[in-house]
């Protein structure tokens, strides 16, 4: 009933409008609004927006060096993607942890990880490789560094899910290991062709 | 009106199949080009593997075996010859990539080939690079084999496997897949609709999806080339590309992909 009053009355205006076309002005667009976090939060979540504060910016680095080189249109395609939607996800992890008072990066022990039998591969790592790439060997080096760097973004994504507490955190997690999951699977196809 | 954008089904699905598998402490290496049975797996271009999708990086196992899965049961589909795995074709020099997860110091790398080995590559229990790449010569060999390429690490007493199907000189293009990829037979990729089990269709792989123009007012669909000025609904709204994409579930329009997808 409401839907027919409304397109009536939509209809009256655009005869008084003397408008051919039936369709009414649409109301102004509004954006949507940044996701935000509820205030109940644990270590877990602190430490996961902080670490993948910190790796996003990595990604980020990476991906725009590789506009500054010859790749495939495909490739150029996904990096300006990437870019674009982690740089989002980037505003939005650093403005929770604003909201929550907490710092946007934390005091990351390079060896933390050498107990687990290995030592990451950190951002200094991938961009010198990247940069020592001859232009023959950018686009395999570049995949193969993005690929391992997103499976690193799927890890770190379930040390949220298991011990996170906060809805929007983990949801975010559940987002990253989808994206990134599916991000691989482009580039693996991308860099065996 | 704010749009919840979850994916708590597709979650729940990945990370219960990730950690019957491995922790992540475990994960760190494969190759990728050509691609090892587990990056097929990964990309979608072979389906129902089951869990080594998720983790292609995880096929570790003492040293000393030759064989495709590290004698892991839950990643017994990579010794599975009957799956018909596509080979690439190749000349008789070949470069093996790399991806790394982590640089676990390394003991050598080996590769071999019918039943013996044709390469290896001392590292003395050095870390290797951010990434590795390895040119080994096939030189005696021909048609369609299966090589084994082994990641031994120096300072425990395990290794990665892959194997990795070739087609060596000359040859005709490579056997099809277990199942042709599709890209337009997706129909549980849609976020709102998705089962627990995560599919395993080779579908959304980016050498087969369509290309160019979509036709006005299509329904939004990963695994989709979009340029710029392609419109598409979503949700019931109509949206236009803003940057060109082929996209992926989570880069439909969404606060996160306003750089993507601009409201008409």
């Amino acid at each position: 009933m409401r839907e027919i009053r409304i397109a009536l009355a939509a209809a009256a205006l655009a005869l008084l409008a003397g408008c051919g076309t039936a369709a009414p002005e649409p109301a102004a667009y509004q954006p949507p609004a940044a996701p935000r976090a509820d205030a109940t939060f644990n270590t877990t979540d602190v430490m996961f927006l902080q670490m993948m504060v910190t790796h996003h910016t990595q990604g980020l680095e990476m991906v725009k060096l590789a506009r500054t080189r010859q790749t495939s249109e495909e490739v150029a395609m996904l990096a300006g993607a990437i870019e674009v939607t982690q740089t989002t996800e980037l505003e939005v992890m650093q403005g929770w942890l604003n909201t929550w008072g907490e710092p946007t990066t934390a005091g990351h022990d390079p060896n933390a990880h050498a107990s687990h039998g290995g030592l990451p591969i950190t951002g200094a790592d991938e961009m010198a490789a990247l940069r020592k790439a001859s232009a023959a060997q950018f686009q395999t080096t570049f995949l193969n560094l993005l690929i391992g760097h997103q499976h690193n973004a799927v890890e770190m994504a379930r040390m949220e899910t298991d011990g996170g507490v906060n809805p929007q955190v983990k949801d975010l997690a559940n987002r990253i290991t989808l994206s990134r999951n599916e991000q691989i699977k482009q580039m693996l196809g991308l860099v065996a062709a | 009106m704010r749009r919840l954008v979850a994916y708590p089904l597709v979650a729940l699905g990945l990370v219960t199949a990730s950690l019957a598998v491995a922790s992540p402490a475990s994960a760190h290496g494969y190759v990728s080009s050509p691609p090892s049975r587990q990056a097929l797996c990964a990309s979608g271009r072979v389906a129902d593997c089951g869990p080594i999708q998720f983790e292609p990086q995880s096929v570790e196992g003492p040293k000393g075996q030759r064989n495709c899965h590290g004698g892991l049961a839950q990643f017994a589909v990579l010794n599975d010859n009957s799956r018909n795995w596509p080979a690439t074709s190749v000349g008789s020099s070949v470069t093996f990539s790399w991806v790394l997860t982590a640089r676990h110091s390394t003991s050598s790398w080996e590769y071999y080939l019918g039943g013996r080995r044709i390469a290896f590559f001392e590292d003395g229990g050095r870390q290797p690079n951010a990434t590795v790449s390895h040119q080994v010569s096939l030189a005696g060999f021909s048609g369609r084999q299966t090589l084994l390429a082994i990641w031994n690490i120096g300072d425990t007493p395990m290794a990665f496997y892959n194997c990795i199907d070739l087609q060596i000189g000359g040859g005709g293009p490579a056997p099809s897949p277990t199942a042709a990829p599709s890209p337009t037979a997706r129909p549980t990729a849609s976020p709102t609709a998705r089962p627990t089990v995560r599919p395993s269709s080779p579908a959304a792989s980016p050498t087969t999806r369509p290309t160019g123009t979509v036709p006005g007012g299509a329904q939004w669909a990963p695994g989709t080339t979009y340029r710029t000025g392609d419109e598409v609904t979503y949700q019931g709204v109509r949206y236009r590309c803003r940057q060109s994409h082929t996209s992926i579930v989570t880069w439909e329009p969404s606060y996160y992909t306003l750089a993507l997808w601009l409201p008409i």
